[in-house]
């Protein structure tokens, strides 16, 4: 364990700091870099608290059971790597492989909306 | 078409400072970029202007937008410079300028083009001075104002009013520096695009690559014919004057291809700036947009505008991710560019619920 404050009360505090104090002191482009600023620190606290769950099992299960590779290939693979051989596959326009992809594409979707602006997900057009 | 995304505006003001290179040499890269537009001027027909440089509208990855006093025989005029960067290829300032003129003369609100160039003396960047028209352009004054005076209703019909006059005009007389999508496979030529600017990016990214493909199987009907698209139109790059359209601004996507391209984007969620119930822009009803168009002689074809709302927002979520990638790279040190990094998700989230309401859930 570290030395308090945690970093989620740390970001948040710098979130609260940037845009009650420097934002009103500034103009312009520096005001619009702060609020910047403080809503990246927001972004950031959410993300040290809840990243939400990491897909790379899943895309492993997905990626091995197409008959093309098997899962075994996948093991020790990162989720960067993993989205590469996903991006592959998307490719080559295969639209029933899109479509089994897809609930796992959307949920890994909402996973990174959740912590860069949850917000955006109330609305469903 | 090759017309690739990132054009790069945050759609906010920025301190003159920042739209040079390092802070310690911005006055003399200001007096340089100063004399640069004069002699710019002088080419054209100006006698003795003297240029001050006095704010900056917006930068971006791709080009910074200044606010310029040209002083020349007594008198004092406000304009506009738009330097580019060349960090990301568009149409040349000189064919923009050209599309501008035409535009303006067909009746579309749009500045008047006072000098432009493809090589700016000292950056050897392209670069135009347009003249000063009145109103707001930031997005959020903009939906305040329109919202305060309630002329939402009437300034989608003037967008459509302006698209209507601008896809009018005769494609023969487009300059033949614009890009053209491929007039037998249009939407494949365009999804080729897409797909050549993901491959380049350096983290994959599935979601706009599942709709892309998508995209490609999922091709709307034709145009009656291929018009002049502005391409860029859209909360932010419209000047709005007392709740009413005053010019059309950042012509540098403009290109030939399907009409619809222009209304769909328009009305994509991410430019609603969090108005998401109204439609067009954030400000606007889509009947009084789709009414305007229409009566201007425009022809509004459904599959086309919702075809083309999933197609634009795969451009934006690659436009977002090319300028994080700029940032990882060192091509620019903006922390706005690196935040937009942090909203693909929103663009990608955007793409999959368009995706979605065509085919349903399970659809793809």
């Amino acid at each position: 364990m570290g030395d308090e404050p945690s970093a989620e009360a740390l970001l948040l505090a710098m979130a609260a700091t940037v845009a009650d104090q420097v934002v009103p002191a500034t103009s312009g482009g520096a005001a619009h870099a702060a609020r910047v600023v403080a809503n990246l620190c927001r972004i950031l606290a959410r993300e040290v608290v809840d990243p939400g769950d990491d897909v790379a099992v899943d895309l492993r299960v997905l990626l091995g059971a197409d008959g093309r590779g098997d899962t075994e290939r996948f093991e020790g693979v990162d989720t960067t790597g993993l989205l590469a051989a996903l991006d592959d596959r998307l490719r080559d326009g295969d639209a029933e492989f899109a479509m089994e992809a897809l609930p796992l594409v959307r949920r890994d979707v909402e996973r990174r909306l959740a912590i860069s602006r949850p917000s955006y997900l109330d609305d469903r057009p | 078409m090759s017309a690739p995304p990132g054009s790069g505006r945050s759609g906010e003001p920025t301190d003159p400072a920042a739209a040079g290179a390092g802070a310690d040499d911005d006055a003399g890269l200001q007096r340089a970029t100063e004399r640069a537009l004069a002699d710019l001027l002088t080419a054209h027909g100006w006698h003795d202007p003297v240029v001050a440089i006095t704010g900056a509208a917006s930068v971006g990855a791709q080009r910074s937008t200044l606010l310029i006093d040209i002083e020349s025989e007594d008198e004092i005029i406000p304009a506009v410079a738009q330097l580019s960067s060349g960090i990301i290829a568009a149409v040349p300032a000189t064919v923009e300028s050209a599309v501008i003129e035409l535009a303006r003369t067909s009746g579309v609100p749009a500045p008047l083009v006072l000098a432009a160039t493809d090589a700016l003396a000292g950056t050897g960047q392209p670069a135009q001075v347009v003249s000063r028209e009145p109103g707001l352009s930031i997005p959020r004054q903009v939906l305040r104002s329109v919202s305060e005076l309630g002329t939402g209703a009437e300034l989608a019909g003037e967008c459509g009013t302006a698209l209507a006059r601008l896809h009018g005009i005769a494609v023969g007389a487009a300059p033949p520096g614009l890009d053209r999508l491929d007039e037998g496979d249009p939407f494949g030529d365009y999804c080729d695009g897409l797909a050549a600017t993901l491959d380049d990016l350096p983290l994959p990214h599935p979601t706009i690559r599942l709709g892309v493909e998508w995209l490609r199987r999922n091709p709307p009907s034709l145009p009656q014919r291929q018009t002049i698209v502005h391409a860029d139109f859209r909360t932010g790059n419209l000047l709005v004057d007392d709740g009413r359209l005053s010019a059309v601004l950042d012509w540098e996507l403009a290109h030939v291809g399907d009409p619809m391209e222009d209304l769909a984007y328009l009305c994509l969620r991410t430019w609603r700036f969090g108005n998401d119930e109204l439609p067009v822009g954030g400000f606007g009803p889509l009947d009084a947009l789709r009414w305007a168009y229409e009566a201007g002689n425009g022809t509004w074809r459904e599959d086309a505008f919702r075809w083309w709302m999933a197609a634009r927002t795969a451009w934006w979520a690659c436009g977002l991710a090319a300028q994080a990638a700029a940032f990882t790279a060192g091509l620019t040190d903006s922390i706005v560019l690196a935040a937009s990094g942090r909203r693909v998700p929103e663009l990608e989230y955007d793409l999959l619920n368009l995706i979605e309401t065509e085919t349903g859930p399970e659809g793809t």
